[in-house]
């Protein structure tokens, strides 16, 4: 079980240079927008689901959280695109 | 009644309540000036009149916390009140302090007033809801240094409950934050720092968890449900209470000349305000839902389940509705203020000290309830009181909008004057309203008089 | 403990979508003073703090063993990434003062040292639980029949994290 924290822990950071690597390179800001966005919702996932435990556990508060974290990223991604356009 | 000195709660309750219809009838008075200018006038202007209203009402409402924690925290504590006579003691002290600076407000000219009282000493007077003279400011400070040297005694020898330790937490932060009253700077901006860390930090800060203690007390008492489940719940809203409300202060710094990032942290720590209210409905209801017991005094949850409503209304939502710096922009300082200060006052503090009331009331006078004909005249005065408040407040509110649209909206905004005229007729109205409101108060007076078959005490 | 998880959630959720709605409608001045920002100290401030979930999780799993001991090592672990965490964003802020920058000069920094300060306070609370949590365990008053404190200390630092990974992209990375 700890083998999969491991490889989790190993994703995150893998995550996190993704995301400064696309802003590094010299992409359009529209480019970046989704692949960051998603990179931090896979992020928020994992930290919820596995290291809050929180897979499995009585309905509503998985949902809660994880409704949270998808409602908090869809509408920055609404509003980074808004102001683009 | 488990314990004699719980008793001396009785002439505080007493005192609060005759202040409570002193209050009323001035509000009446100034409500009135409020569409016939001239009225009384010149025996109590309306800066009198006003003042005399607010003061009364937190002087009553004091007296009602105070003889609140001398009743719950003796019962909580399982133990007599450390000192009953030095409790007695400051009620006489408190009492003649409180009627002084009344009639003085009444009888003498508020300059001469500070003259006389010591104001170019140290300067504290003039300000909104902390007009007292020194003398009575520091007479405040002796009681409830006093009070709080009894209860903490209390409480130290005795059993730690949740309640009597927020209880206790509750009016020392009322002690300590009246002490920024005495400190009262030229600057501008400075001063209403200071004002506001009292007049914010009690109301939307350390009231409230004395709110919460009397009535997780009273909810304990009358719906037998386990106390390990009522503390919770005090926890936890007590909490929303502190970390919404301390830095929701910041919704009074948008335009006394604090930073402006101010706009930002008070609209969103102060739009989170409403949520302990909401749980104190939710915890008010459900308890009573789950009761175990049927308590023979059914004006007592009455009184508890309409605070938690009424607060809700009153503090949590009609204040929300102004509390965001853009809407408190065209909002502020207009009639929508006084709606919510209305609602928010009668909701979350007066039906508070009432629900204590009412509930200690009979235990005190050797009876579990009042007769059936006291409490139905109880419960009248409740709703009677209730959609009373209800409308002042609906219409201060559609007077507040009105105002607002006239003055501050419209093409050719008007003059304050004139678009006081305008919205006059809604005023009227609120006089009308607050008739009836002292109607119930004169009923709620009444009920303690009927007499007739009352429930056997067996506490 | 999971009510004041949601009620922390609900107030940073409201301060993101501030940010992002208050930059539409100042997108070049957001995008001009977020280059200003040490984009290295925040990349290695997220590594650390996830690196210190992971260590939680880590704890939390020995403990529900019974290892009393290594779950205080690797809560030790935890907490050594959270003060480096700390450490750092003290030298960004001092940074960022040095340079005469404060929450009023414009409504970007107002976001970055607003928020950041919040959060930071944030990650100081949630040293402080570990700590007490850690020093529990030190003196072996959790089991593997009884850990249920270390499971609430370990959510809500998990919370702290998860504010972070958020935070981190929106006020950094995003433009």
């Amino acid at each position: 079980m700890m083998k999969a924290a491991t490889f989790q822990w190993l994703v995150l950071l893998a995550m996190t240079a993704v995301a400064v690597g696309l802003s590094q390179a010299t992409l359009s800001d529209n480019a970046i927008l989704a692949p960051v966005l998603l990179t931090t919702l896979i992020k928020g996932r994992i930290v919820i689901d596995r290291f809050m435990a929180l897979q499995g556990a009585i309905a509503p508060w998985r949902w809660i959280v994880l409704g949270w974290l998808v409602l908090v990223l869809g509408l920055i991604g609404y509003a980074f695109h808004m102001a683009q356009t | 009644m488990k314990y004699k000195s719980q008793a001396v709660a009785k002439p505080y309750f007493i005192a609060a309540i005759g202040l409570f219809l002193g209050q009323i009838v001035f509000g009446l008075i100034m409500g009135l000036q409020y569409v016939v200018g001239d009225f009384l006038f010149p025996a109590i202007p309306f800066n009198v009149a006003r003042m005399v209203h607010t003061n009364l009402l937190i002087v009553w409402l004091l007296f009602g916390f105070m003889g609140a924690a001398y009743y719950l925290i003796p019962e909580e504590s399982e133990r007599e009140l450390h000192s009953p006579k030095l409790a007695l003691a400051m009620f006489w002290i408190f009492l003649v302090a409180g009627a002084a600076t009344i009639l003085s407000y009444l009888l003498v000219p508020y300059a001469s007033l500070a003259k006389w009282t010591g104001n170019d000493l140290l300067a504290t007077m003039g300000r909104e809801f902390l007009e007292q003279p020194l003398p009575t400011k520091i007479g405040i400070v002796v009681v409830a240094l006093a009070m709080l040297y009894n209860l903490s005694m209390t409480v130290l020898r005795g059993r730690k409950t949740a309640i009597n330790l927020v209880m206790l937490v509750g009016l020392w932060g009322l002690a300590i934050f009246f002490l920024f009253s005495f400190y009262n700077p030229g600057n501008l901006v400075k001063d209403k720092y200071y004002w506001w860390w009292v007049v914010h930090l009690w109301v939307e800060g350390v009231w409230e968890l004395i709110m919460g203690a009397m009535l997780a007390f009273v909810l304990i008492k009358v719906t037998g449900v386990d106390r390990e489940v009522i503390e919770k719940w005090l926890y936890v809203i007590i909490a929303m209470a502190l970390i919404s409300g301390l830095i929701g202060t910041g919704h009074h710094y948008y335009w006394i000349g604090a930073p402006e990032y101010w706009q930002w942290w008070g609209s969103v720590f102060s739009a989170l305000e409403p949520i302990p209210f909401f749980m104190m409905t939710v915890f008010a209801f459900n308890m009573v839902n789950r009761r175990r017991r049927e308590h023979p005094n059914k004006a007592a949850v009455l009184w508890a389940l309409g605070t938690g409503v009424m607060a809700f209304l009153g503090a949590g939502v009609w204040g929300f509705l102004h509390t965001l710096a853009p809407v408190n922009f065209y909002t502020h300082g207009s009639q929508i203020t006084a709606a919510h200060g209305h609602m928010a006052f009668y909701g979350a503090y007066v039906m508070v000290v009432l629900t204590m009331i009412s509930y200690t009331m009979p235990l005190m006078r050797g009876r579990a309830a009042n007769g059936r004909v006291a409490q139905m005249v109880e419960m009248w005065s409740f709703w009677l009181m209730t959609v009373a408040m209800v409308f002042i407040t609906l219409f201060l509110t559609a007077a507040g909008i009105l105002q607002i649209w006239l003055q501050r909206v419209a093409a050719e905004p008007m003059s304050f004057m004139a678009a006081q005229e305008q919205v006059s007729l809604f005023y009227w109205m609120r006089e009308v309203s607050g008739l009836i409101f002292l109607i119930g108060v004169l009923l709620y007076i009444g009920s303690f008089f009927i007499k007739g078959k009352s429930e056997a005490a067996t506490t | 403990m999971w009510f004041f998880i949601l009620a922390e959630l609900l107030v940073f959720g409201v301060f993101f979508l501030a940010y992002a709605f208050a930059r539409t409608r100042n997108v070049e001045l957001f995008n001009a003073s977020q280059l200003e920002l040490d984009q290295l100290s925040g990349a290695i401030n997220t590594v650390l703090l996830i690196s210190s979930s992971y260590f939680v999780v880590r704890a939390v799993d020995q403990i529900r063993h019974g290892r009393s001991r290594s779950c205080t090592y690797w809560l030790l672990a935890a907490m050594t990434c959270g003060g480096a965490f700390l450490v750092l964003k003290l030298a960004e802020f001092g940074a960022k003062i040095e340079a005469g920058i404060t929450m009023s000069t414009n409504t970007f920094f107002m976001f970055y040292l607003g928020l950041g300060f919040f959060h930071f306070m944030h990650v100081v609370l949630g040293m402080v639980i570990l700590g007490a949590v850690t020093l529990k365990a030190w003196k072996g008053g959790y089991s593997a029949a009884s850990y249920s404190g270390v499971e609430t200390g370990a959510a809500y630092w998990h919370m702290v994290d998860l504010v972070w990974i958020i935070l981190f992209p929106l006020i950094y990375v995003l433009h």
